[in-house]
């Protein structure tokens, strides 16, 4: 659906994207990690046909950005990282501005809009004005907005940035009916494990190179395997760390002042007897945490090398 | 059916909309007329020393002044309420998502033109009653108020291409504001002392005896005819604007100087609209990528 070749992007000296290569099939959710000023941005502005790379191709279901632009754009939904709304129009006039733009007529738009606010739970604020809405409803009906023309891509630019932690489930569901919709997605955020509980693919650029790409299924599957404990005593530290590696299970043991971090490799099962095995020899633990490990740490380990 | 599917301009209605509903509209409106109604009243009531009497010969006066200082009106307010067209939506930060919509780029720049326009038009419109104070009192030739009011038509067109065209190009709407009106002013008055300077040269000449005193002054006349001031006191035929080519039969046409200033008018706003509409896209369409890369 989406295919990005050797994507260069210059701003004066800056090089903020520095042959950038990368693959999107069509109904995947493909999260575009990295942090601020890596590039995400300039990427998916070139998609949106709003500018034009230095050098290299970017296509959209098979067209390519600067040399069919209309046809890409028919493809497209795009919602910037920052965007405005108008002032005086309510929410149902909003979508339906954006629809007569994409030429839908009057008849269509009477029925779609109804479905589109619904979608995104805004149908009790149809008839409220576009500035009277929280920052999350705004974004909410952006993301309608993006899909009033029926795009098959959409290009969300780090939608949920500054939404608080309500707002991103009440999208993260969204997101989800969208997937099932068949919808391919680019969303880009710079946080990992926001985008890693609703993408498919996920790929990391860093500096205008994509430094990780891989898909997050088979890093779960990877985690599984490792996973870091941690137990907090009372007491004895010394004696319970020196009876920890005693086990078969465990693969390293540090101190952090009272708690005692654990590679534990055991599956659940294993996990619980462990516990219990603490708890019966008469270890004073007061507490017993399971860490899911830095996902970012991980996922680049497991991802090496792939954008070079 | 073309014609009819090219008025249906979404970007227009919008802006319509918006505009009747924005709080500043009524207020424009009020100190519009409060303006020209003032001075213009004020006006009357000097002629008629307070009184109830009023010389219709002076009617003509009347409607002059009203003319011009309706065209002074429009000259400061069509720059201020197009210099934003473009830059005040990416300010707003809506510019970007209208360009990735299948709205094409004239139009995006025609509907933007258009509303500005067409909230300009209202605002003359909304001043018939004070004409009609001044008709009432007889003495005026209809020619010339269809000529006033399609030179203000005119003049709104050219002035409000400009505006978008400046607005396209400068992203701050407080720069492009500040360029329109100087770029304006500046042609009033550049067009005059220009003029001016011409005349007096090609005068100067003549004296020496360098020049045959039939030597063609066109020059000076055409440009006169372009200012908007002389321009409009040609149509009372009154300022310095003589008709053009009738004097010395040179190439240039004989015809009315009115003429000349539509002519220069509609140009500068099928100019000004082509190159915003050429200037709007971030990303431009292939046949101009094509030419560029031959180079
Ligand atoms: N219009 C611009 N002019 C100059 N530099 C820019 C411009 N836009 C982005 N940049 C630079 O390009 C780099 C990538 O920016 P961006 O794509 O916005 O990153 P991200 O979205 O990943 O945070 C940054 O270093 C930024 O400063
Ligand atoms: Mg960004």
């Amino acid at each position: 659906m989406i295919r990005i070749q050797d994507l260069r992007k210059r701003y004066g000296k800056m090089e903020a994207l520095k042959g950038l290569t990368l693959e999107i099939e069509k109904g995947t959710v493909f999260g575009f990690v990295g942090p601020n000023g890596a590039g995400k941005s300039t990427t998916m502005s070139i998609l949106a046909t709003l500018l034009e790379p230095t050098s290299g191709k970017a296509y959209v279901g098979g067209y390519e950005v600067t040399e069919r632009p209309k046809e890409v754009r028919k493809l497209i939904g795009y919602m910037p990282d920052f965007f405005g709304v108008y002032d005086n129009l309510t929410a149902e006039e909003y979508l339906d501005f954006y629809g007569a733009n994409y030429d839908i007529p009057l008849a269509e738009r009477k029925q779609i809009i109804p479905q589109l606010l619904e979608l995104v739970n805004l149908t009790h604020k149809r008839d409220a004005y576009v500035d009277s809405l929280s920052r999350g409803m705004k974004q909410r009906l952006g993301l309608a907005r993006c899909l009033v023309h029926n795009p098959e891509v959409l290009i969300l630019d780090e939608p949920a940035s500054g939404l608080d932690p309500r707002a991103r489930i009440e999208l993260r569901e969204i997101l989800k009916e969208l997937r099932d919709m068949g919808k391919t997605i680019i969303i880009s955020s710079h946080i990992l494990p926001e985008l890693a509980e609703m993408c498919d693919v996920i790929g990391i650029v860093e500096e205008g190179n994509l430094v990780a790409f891989g898909r997050v299924d088979e890093i779960y599957t990877k985690m599984q395997e490792k996973k870091l404990l941690r137990i907090r005593l009372l007491d004895r530290i010394e004696e319970t760390m020196e009876h920890l590696r005693q086990q078969p299970t465990i693969a390293g043991v540090t101190q952090e002042g009272n708690w005692i971090a654990v590679g534990f490799t055991g599956d659940d099962q294993q996990q619980v007897e462990l516990f219990r095995d603490l708890a019966v020899s008469g270890y004073p633990v007061a507490a017993f945490n399971e860490d899911q490990g830095d996902l970012e740490e991980i996922f680049l380990e497991i991802t090496k090398g792939v954008g070079s | 059916m073309n014609i009819l599917r090219r008025l249906n301009n979404p970007v227009l209605f919008n802006e319509w909309k918006m505009r009747m509903r924005s709080g500043r509209s009524p207020w424009m409106i009020f100190s519009y007329l409060l303006i020209l109604g003032g001075i213009t009243l004020f006006y009357i009531f000097l002629e008629t020393d307070g009184g109830t009497y009023y010389n219709p010969n002076d009617t003509r006066e009347l409607f002059m002044m009203l003319s011009i200082l309706q065209l002074g009106m429009i000259v400061f307010v069509v720059p201020g309420l197009t210099s934003g067209a473009i830059s005040g939506e990416r300010e707003r930060q809506t510019l970007s998502i209208l360009l990735t919509t299948n709205v094409s780029a004239t139009r995006l720049i025609l509907g933007k033109w258009l509303s500005s326009l067409s909230f300009m038009t209202f605002l003359v419109f909304a001043t018939i009653p004070l004409y009609a104070i001044v008709f009432l009192y007889g003495g005026i030739s209809p020619v010339q108020v269809v000529k006033v009011f399609g030179f203000y038509l005119i003049t709104m067109f050219g002035i409000g291409s400009i505006g978008v065209l400046l607005s396209t190009l400068i992203k701050r709407t407080g720069i492009s504001t500040v360029v329109t009106y100087a770029i304006v002013f500046g042609y009033s008055i550049g067009t005059m002392v220009l003029a001016e300077i011409i005349r007096e040269f090609i005068r100067y000449q003549r004296r020496m005896g360098n020049l045959p005193s039939s030597t063609n002054s066109d020059w000076t006349d055409i440009i006169y005819s372009l200012n908007p001031l002389f321009a409009i006191l040609h149509i009372f035929e009154e300022g310095p604007t003589n008709n053009v080519g009738l004097r010395y039969g040179t190439w240039f046409p004989a015809i009315d100087p009115f003429w000349y200033y539509v002519i220069f008018f509609g140009m500068v706003t099928v100019v000004c609209l082509l190159l915003a509409i050429y200037a709007i896209h971030p990303v431009r369409p292939r046949l101009f990528r094509a030419a560029r890369k031959e180079k």
